[in-house]
């Protein structure tokens, strides 16, 4: 595992050697003053310092709208794949993680998502290591901490006068020997700094016990607390449009007269016409099934069968929901 | 201004009496949420648990967006047929939230005899995005409000930083013409002065000053923001049509995606139907993730039907709404010929 520094000084010119090898998306600020992952231009300064963007990078290997295929007179042709690289600098560990779990969905052997893969492959994530991290985090109670590599081909831990690169994977470590001149050796001390950094910022995140919630869940199916917690759930998608690991979609074709595309796009289990079948019958009638469907997901299913938490602690339901439900209050509530 | 924490106290003491003497089923107030600068809804059933309602200058959600639902009859008939009878609900309204209920019985979509309107005169909700823009790097852990209506939050460092009420205030709130709900079964607080009528037709007169060219730029450049999760129609409590157009899929009107002339349909259908209807509260504005000001275009038809026929919605329970009636002389300059 190669680990490397470069200085701030010189983030410029690595930023500038990403772009000659395809397009580069990096921390800045937008309009509103928030800080996103931007295509910045080479003039444009590179925010270090941030909370986690508003929206999470999902969207670069699950494009909310991805046309799957164009047909013509009963003829149908892929589009082209992407043609270029795509490098994400700045990526927040909980963010880089939540790959890990759509890998599972989308890279499953003999069932894999040739789109998502395409985009994957293509697809470079630099993560850095989280200093700023919010009320509504819990990543470090979900497998996940703010100095956490995993998912990323490299992770970036900010020091004071430069950064420090681990690779994370074989991507990583390509990437790393491609710019070597920009690179200088770990000084002495600069792993210790970038760890009490990371351990400053996670003593600053809440515990949430999720332990054993496969079972627990299990065992609260049918308790009175799913209704009484999605009561006030206005069944609009913002939990799970924002979430980074949510990855459900719904395929339609948009056609006019015998040409058009078939398109997919996100979709979200808290609409009414998720489970809608043709016959009429729901078989999730009302906001208790779908909300129980949502934390079963994340906190049960996806453990019983791949094994890992859906959730990587990100925040960004809490933060965004129109109503301020919080999936934390609920899992304490039903003993998960 | 009544300070909050008197009329909370007063508050509770209604819901524990409209409880206890079982006068509702059902009481629909705000209690404390997990982060600062917000409440989250609380659906009270039990007297004994009054004290976990709260009134602070978070109270922001429009609690009508919950009463069509509790008043739905079933679809089929023999479940008609053996549902319990409607509950009686007590709810808590601002000024503009209870213009949403009279809008909604007008729209026999809640009736009169069921709901008990505990209103409060409002001075006004905080903005939770302009409190935390406001404390630029800092980060709130808590916040609160002080016996003068200040509100201040603790940082992350345990500092109190004061944030001035107009600097944080939402903007549908410095506007607002109705602060003091026009109908009540209780009121709480004193009567709190309206805004100039004028103040909530700047923005659009901004807008409308605009060449055509660059009002189109303007709503592309916003609305290709949206990420059509459709927070806006759920937080609305006008919005409450069993079956959404834009839901619809046989046939179905617009794709399901972000392309800009989809998200462009979605939000001009919401400002048409919303025309004459919308009381303004801003519930949309505070739910869309992404910050659109998704009252631009509903405001500006608002006024138009202020302006052609002197009606605002949510008004009087007895006023009709002009665009479900119709009289002959009605204004129709507006008519063009083919």
């Amino acid at each position: 595992m190669t680990e490397k520094t470069i200085a701030h000084t010189d983030l410029e010119t690595f930023l500038d050697r990403l772009r000659a090898a395809g397009v580069v998306y990096a921390p800045a600020e937008d309009e509103a003053g928030d800080v996103a992952l931007t295509e910045v231009s080479p003039t444009e300064p590179v925010v270090l310092e941030y909370s986690n963007f508003h929206l999470s990078p999902k969207g670069f290997f699950l494009p909310q709208n991805q046309t799957l295929l164009c047909f013509k007179d009963g003829k149908a042709a892929e589009p082209s794949p992407p043609d270029q690289e795509t490098f994400l600098f700045g990526v927040r560990p909980c963010d880089a993680r939540a790959l890990l779990a759509l890998d599972q969905v989308f890279l499953d052997g003999e069932q894999s998502d040739p789109y998502y893969a395409r985009l994957r492959a293509t697809t470079t994530v630099i993560a850095l290591a989280c200093t700023r991290p919010m009320p509504s985090c819990f990543c470090t109670s979900v497998g996940g901490g703010p100095g956490d590599g995993a998912g990323a081909d490299i992770l970036a831990v900010g020091l004071e006068a430069d950064l420090l690169l681990r690779a994370q994977s074989p991507k990583g470590e390509d990437l790393l020997s491609s710019v070597a001149d920009l690179l200088a050796d770990v000084p002495c001390g600069a792993v210790e700094r970038a760890e009490e950094r990371v351990r400053v910022a996670e003593e600053q995140i809440a515990p949430v016990r999720v332990d054993n919630s496969a079972q627990r869940l299990r065992d609260a199916y049918d308790s009175p607390l799913w209704e009484a917690a999605s009561q006030k759930c206005l069944a609009c998608g913002t939990c799970s449009f924002l979430c980074p690991t949510c990855h459900c979609f719904d395929i339609t074709d948009e056609a006019r007269g015998s040409r058009g595309r078939r398109v997919r796009t996100w979709d979200c289990c808290a609409y009414p016409l998720f489970t809608l079948h043709a016959s009429g019958h729901n078989p999730r009638p009302t906001p208790k099934e779908r909300w129980r469907q949502r934390i079963m997901h994340k906190f049960r299913y996806a453990v019983e069968n791949l094994d890992r938490l859906f959730c990587v602690g990100c925040g960004r339901c809490i933060r965004n929901c129109p109503v301020s439900m919080d999936l934390r209050s609920v899992l304490k509530e039903v003993g998960a | 201004m009544t300070p909050s924490h008197e009329i909370e106290t007063r508050l509770r003491e209604t819901a524990e009496q409209l409880l206890r003497e079982k006068r509702v089923d059902l009481f629909l107030g705000y209690e404390k949420a997990s982060l600062p600068f917000r409440t989250t809804p609380l659906f009270l059933t039990c007297p004994q648990e009054v004290e976990r309602l709260a009134w602070n200058p978070f109270c922001a959600a429009n609690l009508a967006v919950y009463l069509p639902r509790l008043f739905k009859a079933p679809a089929d008939a023999r479940q008609a047929k053996d549902a319990p009878p409607p509950p009686t609900v007590g709810v808590v309204l601002k000024g503009c939230d209870t213009r949403s209920v009279v809008a909604l019985i007008q729209e026999r979509q809640v009736p009169r005899d069921k709901l008990v309107l505990v209103g409060v005169a409002c001075p006004g909700m905080v903005d939770r995005r302009k409190a935390e823009r406001a404390l630029g790097e800092h980060v709130a852990l808590g916040a609160g409000e002080d016996a003068q209506g200040n509100v201040h939050a603790v940082v992350e460092d345990g500092t109190e930083v004061a944030l001035p009420r107009e600097q944080i205030l939402a903007s549908a709130c410095l506007e607002c013409r109705s602060p003091t709900p026009s109908i009540h079964d209780a009121l709480l607080g004193e009567p709190v002065e309206a805004k100039d009528p004028q103040a909530a037709r700047r923005q659009t007169a901004e807008f409308g000053a605009k060449a055509l060219a660059a009002r189109w730029a303007h709503l592309r450049q916003t609305l290709s923001k949206c990420i059509r999760c459709n927070a806006c129609r759920q937080a609305c409590p006008m919005c409450y049509c069993k079956e959404c157009l834009l839901d619809q899929t046989r046939p179905r009107w617009l794709g399901a995606g972000t392309d800009i002339s989809d998200v462009t349909i979605y939000h001009l259908v919401r400002a048409c139907h919303m025309a004459g209807r919308c009381t303004e509260c801003g519930a949309c504005v505070r739910a869309c993730p992404m910050g659109i000001d998704t009252r631009l275009l509903v405001r500006k038809l608002n006024q138009e039907v202020e302006d052609l026929y002197g009606y605002r919605p949510g008004e009087a329970i007895d006023a009709t709404p002009p665009l479900s009636a119709f009289a002959m002389d009605d204004p129709q300059d507006f008519l063009t010929e083919p």
